[in-house]
């Protein structure tokens, strides 16, 4: 899977993360979104006795409710450092905090969506979106009764435009519903930050606009702090507050780039002239 | 790596339903993109009216055959040689709960010897197979050690065992189901193997960030997702323990379906031979038909 495949050593990623336990949502009230602290990570793959550097000395702080796209070309380590943010590879040095909280393993408080939607097909809409909190109240984490999930997940079927769709399984919908469903399926767990790992990198050309204009607009509506990794560049612009430039030897962070683009923003603001400035000074950072 | 995903050969086997539907990333959907009022209903009418189609078509064939069989009989005229379909219908009626004189049991009689040894041996052998294939899919020294040994026995035809089995289990029920427990079990360990490798590892991570436990991850992900693929696996296994049953039967037993047919083929009951073969097949397709029940209980996009 292309999302996998950005370090040498991608094969070693393991689902569990270095802690045994899933840390709980924090509470689930929260508005908004958290900050992330990401301080000096590194990052190195063994396999057969090659070593590959995936990360090395890396540090971001994105703010909370901060939209920021990680970005850069294969194998710079974008994907790693989101599995260390999300607790589902530990890294050899340095910390990862999320609102304030170290970084210890997977947690519903931390959403994760990927290139493909990774619906469970043996479920429909609802029931996918009802994972979460089915899995978490079986260890007593969500308090939330059947009645009072199911008007949840009916609300936030109708967020994402699937109202209709909450008895279709995965196989019946189109490549854009399943991204919509997938995403509706991380919302329901109140996460204060998502992470996404190119998560329209598969669809067609227009779909994917679509998808840019559904994730703004829900973003506005949620505002919870996102990292977007990409390697598109339009993509990036278009949707990042900042954007982080990866990339170098060893991998890591180079610039990280402001946009100056008002919010709230729409697909067509890829016409203006701030946009096309935006995207040739990642484009020269790119080219260092 | 690639010896995981690669099936044993398929003998004589029924998996031609339609492919089931693929969610990663190169499949476009089912639905159309750019109308969000797309109606699911409509869509499943069509997909059902389609699986009718399919079945009167499939219809259509066993009826050719029946056709055609007929119009050979009754052209070559000859019942020790091509007993017509209406003969085989009438010694099948005849013999269902009457002995033949040679064997002194009725047909029902062999066919229930035959279901209970493949009922035993198949559910032991799909036990022992599955085990072993989840062994081998979580501890990699597991993996190491079995695979070699399932790579030698795989192509044995479990059939040049008997004489073998004969000696070391005597003559009864045993040696028999033995038979078809060392042909189930290698391969459902290999099939759930490839079914277990196959969930995708962000399939698990994605339960595990969406507050799942480790243990709730394995039940309701893990092995929920491999399902489809063992029961897959499942199937074929079926129709090679049939194989082996009948074969086993022909050469060495004094009772079953096999043993009829060929006692049948001594005394030149021809018709009776076609009744035994018949009768293989009604019970081959009816336990095809719950083990594919239940594929589409577990996987709903091969329900059409």
């Amino acid at each position: 899977m292309g999302a996998q495949a950005d370090v040498g050593g991608a094969g070693d990623l393991k689902v569990t993360g270095p802690a045994d336990t899933t840390e709980p949502a924090q509470g689930s009230a929260r508005p908004g979104g958290a900050e992330v602290q990401i301080d000096g990570i590194g990052k190195t793959f063994r396999r057969s006795g090659r070593r590959t550097v995936a990360l090395a000395g890396v540090n971001l702080e994105v703010r909370a409710g901060e939209l920021v796209c990680l970005l850069g070309p294969s194998g710079c380590g974008k994907s790693t450092l989101l599995r260390i943010v999300a607790g589902a590879l530990a890294q050899d040095e340095g910390t990862v905090t999320v609102g304030g909280q170290p970084v210890k393993g997977p947690s519903p408080d931390r959403g994760m969506l990927f290139q493909s939607p990774m619906l469970f097909p043996w479920l429909t809409t609802k029931k996918n979106i009802l994972f979460g909190p089915k899995a978490q109240r079986s260890r007593g984490l969500d308090e939330r009764d059947d009645p009072e999930l199911d008007a949840e997940a009916d609300a936030i079927l109708d967020t994402v435009g699937l109202g209709k769709f909450g008895d279709a399984f995965p196989h019946e919908l189109s490549g854009g519903m399943r991204h919509r469903a997938a995403f509706a399926r991380a919302l329901i767990t109140r996460p204060s930050l998502l992470l996404m790992d190119e998560p329209f990198g598969a669809l067609d050309a227009i779909t994917r606009l679509r998808m840019h204009d559904f994730l703004l607009n829900i973003w506005e509506q949620y505002r919870t702090t996102i990292i977007f990794v990409t390697h598109d560049i339009e993509e990036a612009v278009l949707l990042g507050d900042r954007v982080a430039v990866m990339g170098g030897r060893p991998p890591g962070i180079g610039e990280v780039i402001d946009i100056p683009l008002g919010r709230p923003r729409h697909a067509v603001d890829a016409d203006t002239e701030s946009f096309l400035v935006a995207k040739r000074r990642i484009r020269a950072s790119l080219m260092v | 790596m690639s010896a995981w995903r690669s099936l044993p050969p398929l003998g004589t086997d029924t998996l031609i339903d339609d492919p089931p539907a693929r969610l990663d990333s190169g499949d476009r959907g089912a639905l159309d993109e750019q109308d969000d009022r797309a109606d699911l209903a409509a869509y499943r009418q069509a997909r059902r009216r389609a699986r009718t189609r399919r079945l009167a078509i499939g219809a259509a064939g066993l009826i050719g055959l029946a056709v055609a069989w007929q119009i050979a009989a009754t052209l070559i005229g000859d019942a020790v040689f091509l007993p017509s379909v209406t003969q085989t219908v009438h010694a099948f009626l005849h013999y269902w709960d009457r002995p033949y004189p040679s064997q002194g049991k009725p047909l029902w009689y062999d066919a229930v010897i035959s279901l209970r040894r493949i009922v035993i041996g198949f559910a032991i052998g799909v036990v022992a197979g599955v085990t072993l294939g989840a062994a081998m899919s979580a501890s990699r020294v597991a993996r190491h050690l079995v695979d070699p040994v399932i790579e030698v026995l795989r192509p044995l035809p479990p059939l040049a065992f008997i004489p073998l089995f004969i000696i070391w289990f005597g003559i009864g029920e045993l040696p028999k189901e033995v038979l078809i427990v060392i042909g189930v079990t290698p391969i459902m360990a290999i099939t759930t193997v490839a079914a277990l490798d196959e969930v995708p590892e962000d399939l698990l991570l994605c339960a595990r960030t969406l507050g799942a436990s480790r243990l709730y991850t394995l039940l309701h992900v893990q092995i929920r997702a491999a399902l489809p693929g063992i029961l897959t696996g499942m199937r074929i296994c079926m129709a090679g323990a049939w194989t082996s049953i009948v074969a086993a039967e022909l050469i060495a037993a004094t009772s079953g379906l096999g043993y009829l047919i060929g006692q049948a083929g001594d005394y030149l009951n021809i018709a009776l031979v076609f009744s035994g073969l018949i009768c293989i097949a009604l019970i081959a397709l009816a336990l095809d038909a719950c083990i594919r029940g239940l594929l589409l209980l577990t996987d709903p996009s091969r329900r059409t």
